[in-house]
């Protein structure tokens, strides 16, 4: 079996040397670790890649528009990442500042700092969309809170409340001392009588939930059904191995794959890991037509919709209790509760009902990961006018809450795959999604 | 883009003679926005979006959209005709480059 | 794409004619696309109302039209809007025109649907882009040349943290 990983793993090696250039790989997992390692063949913007600058600095290979900020000094959901989250430190008002309420009020809103309004509702008509995962603070200054209080909770706030979802702004340097001393002035100046609710839209509390962007199995619907037939026609084309998936699977794609992709994600010995149906492609592609299917490319994406689209219908049915099974869906739960980076977030944070589940992040309803995250994957995505994967879709997430991604085929995704997959076991795929 | 000008048309599975019928139509289209350089200044070129959706039942012209950049990406359309005898409709897109798409559909009366 | 490298000078114009830098775009000889052209201009609200209807007076259409539009988007690039007549759809009386307005849209007209009384119904659908919150409206022109109007506000939302 170790030797099968090998002779896999090599030619993905020289592949990557080649397609990024001086682009370094960012960790190596020790050969004798009890987690599973494989080594990425994803396409070079979703392995989560760097690349050297001239001055020496590490400029990460992200996809094109997203942020290519290093944000190594902070924990990611690496297996081999034992970093402990960020120290709890008390703080205290650098001398020498004052506050300013109106400085305060532009950062409150920055959509480039928190934004805040993230997360708290404020007064005001152009505060739009305020979120309500955390308290509603139009009237906090009556509460007549201590300057230094005030400062230290926006500082680092678990010193105060060990469990909150808020991140240590000031620990983490999201905000500087001055920047938070603004702020500490704005929210005293927060009082009532408040001004009467004209629009009840305003008010995460108050607003209407939104209606979703309708059947996204209906191809005059959704532009996914349409890209999903690219794989299609090649199912019953030759690969370079001169095979074709039809060769092996024949009756087309619709009978002989059904079923399939209700057992994804799942371990695979010949592989000694957890694979979504998705990494399960980038391996058997090769080995077979000589197609590569790169993870997060057009063929893996539109092949992975065609797979599962076999199955929709039909209730997801993982394998649970293997002890592989066991102990990946472990490692999954683990990751979803651990923070990570600079924000120190965890899935958790925003998808529990202990947590924001239910609740606005500005403007999106958070989702509940009990209720199912993961049946209409990959989905349409209405605000990118892409398909889009679980693990693109965990990538995105993590970056602007300041954390490097992992590689779209990284173990760590797929044994989080599988564990959000446990809450869709027994209910039906319907592949593909159309989001926001 | 081997996707673009795909063109998707549905219509009811049951249709009666007489009968006012909504079809849904979807193309695969980039429908480009302008785009601005960093002074924000707009960057001349030839943007690449569907100007024009003609609806063609019977060989007669039913209904047409005239369209711009505030329409969205893949853009999707519907509209309704009364369907008087079998026969072809067709909706056809055409774009700022001179791209032409069609799609077609038989109606038959069930 | 295609075309793209062979920037011909009608194109220019075309282009120039969209972006509102030039006003030669009304030279232009292809029919459906100089209309097009037109149609859609980088402009204020105002500017194309009066450019699109000049002084005709547009009558309230509450009591008419039917605009089924989200009242909040959750991202501006895919708004669904739809829009439905109480008119009758016959030879000597029917719906000619319904225009689609964003008003908060760099490019305000999104679209003019032309239809005919074999449509039956006056009923149209579209995906539109929403470039911020503002108004949607929908207008009217029957075949005896009367404008009516209704709008709705949508709002649009974003994320909390980009996402």
């Amino acid at each position: 079996m170790r030797s099968v990983r090998r002779r896999l793993a090599l030619p993905a090696i020289a592949l990557s040397v080649l397609a990024v250039g001086c682009a370094v790989t960012e960790r190596a997992m020790p050969e004798d670790a009890d987690t599973p390692r494989w080594t990425s063949r994803a396409i070079p913007e979703a392995r989560g890649d760097f690349r050297v600058l001239p001055d020496g600095r590490r400029a990460a290979i992200r996809y094109k528009g997203w942020t290519p900020a290093d944000f190594g000094a902070f924990r990611t959901y690496a297996y081999d990442d034992a970093r402990p989250e960020p120290a709890v430190l008390g703080a205290t008002i650098p001398a020498g500042l004052s506050g300013d309420a109106t400085k305060g009020r532009v950062l409150f809103l920055d959509r480039a700092k928190g934004p805040c309004t993230g997360c708290h509702l404020v007064p005001g008509d152009d505060v739009w969309p305020a979120g309500s995962v955390g308290p509603d603070l139009s009237t906090i200054g009556d509460r007549r809170l201590p300057d230094p209080y005030l400062y230290q909770l926006l500082w680092d706030p678990r010193v105060v409340y060990p469990n909150t979802a808020m991140p240590p702004w000031g620990a983490t340097g999201v905000l500087t001392p001055e920047e938070l001393v603004h702020l500490v002035a704005y929210l005293q100046t927060l009082r009532a009588p408040l001004p009467p609710e004209r629009d009840a839209d305003r008010n995460p509390f108050t607003r209407k939930t939104p209606v979703g962007f309708g059947d996204g199995l209906d191809p005059t619907n959704n532009p996914a059904v349409l890209l999903a037939e690219d794989a299609q026609a090649q199912w019953e084309e030759k690969g370079p191995a001169g095979r074709a998936c039809a060769d092996c699977h024949p009756g087309g794609a619709e009978r002989a794959m059904r079923g399939v992709a209700t057992r994804y994600p799942k371990h695979l010995k010949a592989y000694g890991r957890v694979m979504s149906l998705e990494d399960f492609l980038e391996a058997h592609g090769p080995e077979t037509t000589g197609r590569p299917y790169a993870a997060e490319s057009a063929d893996n994406l539109t092949m992975t919709m065609l797979v599962k689209m076999a199955s929709n219908g039909l209730p997801v049915t993982l394998d649970t209790a293997s002890p592989e099974a066991r102990a990946a869906i472990a490692r999954g739960r683990a990751t979803f509760a651990k923070r990570v980076g600079q924000r120190n977030h965890s899935c958790a944070d925003c998808h529990t009902r202990d947590g924001g589940a239910g609740k606005f992040l500005g403007g999106r309803l958070l989702a509940d990961a009990r209720d199912g995250l993961t049946r209409h994957l990959p989905t349409w995505r209405t605000s990118q006018g892409e398909v889009w994967d679980l693990r693109k879709r965990v990538q995105w997430c993590m970056t602007p809450l300041g954390t490097n991604m992992l590689a779209a085929d990284a173990v760590e995704y797929a044994e989080l795959e599988l564990y959000l997959t446990t809450f869709d076991d027994g209910k039906p795929l319907r592949v593909p999604g159309i989001r926001h | 883009m081997s996707d673009l000008g795909k063109v998707r048309i549905r219509v009811p599975s049951s249709i009666k003679p007489g009968d006012v019928v909504q079809v849904r139509t979807l193309v695969i289209h980039p429908m480009e926005r302008i785009e601005r350089d960093a002074q924000g200044k707009i960057i001349p070129k030839t943007y690449n979006y569907i100007t024009r959706v003609v609806v063609t039942y019977l060989g007669k012209t039913v209904v047409a959209f005239d369209t711009t950049q505030s329409v969205s990406e893949n853009p999707f359309f519907s509209f309704a005709f009364r369907a008087t005898d079998p026969g072809p409709l067709s909706v056809e897109f055409h774009d700022t480059t001179g791209g032409r798409y069609e799609g077609k559909v038989d109606i038959t009366f069930a | 794409m295609r075309g793209s490298s062979t920037m011909t000078r009608r194109r220019m114009l075309e282009t120039l004619g969209v972006i509102g830098a030039a006003a030669a775009s009304g030279a232009l000889t292809a029919p459906a696309r100089a209309r097009a052209q037109q149609l859609g201009l980088n402009e204020s609200v105002d500017d194309a109302m009066k450019r699109v209807f000049g002084r005709r007076p547009i009558k309230d259409g509450a009591s008419l039209i039917k605009l089924d539009l989200p009242l909040i988007a959750e991202n501006g690039a895919v708004v669904p809007v739809s829009v439905r007549v109480d008119s009758p759809m016959t030879p000597t009386s029917y719906v000619k025109h319904i225009y689609i307005v964003a008003d908060k849209n760099r490019i305000p007209v999104v679209t003019r649907v032309t239809l005919t009384p074999a449509a039956g119904q006056a009923f149209m659908g579209v995906n539109i882009r929403l470039g911020d919150t503002g108004d949607v409206r929908a207008i009217v022109e029957q075949s005896d040349g009367t404008l009516w109007q209704v709008a709705r506000e949508v709002k649009v939302t974003v994320g909390g943290c980009g996402g």
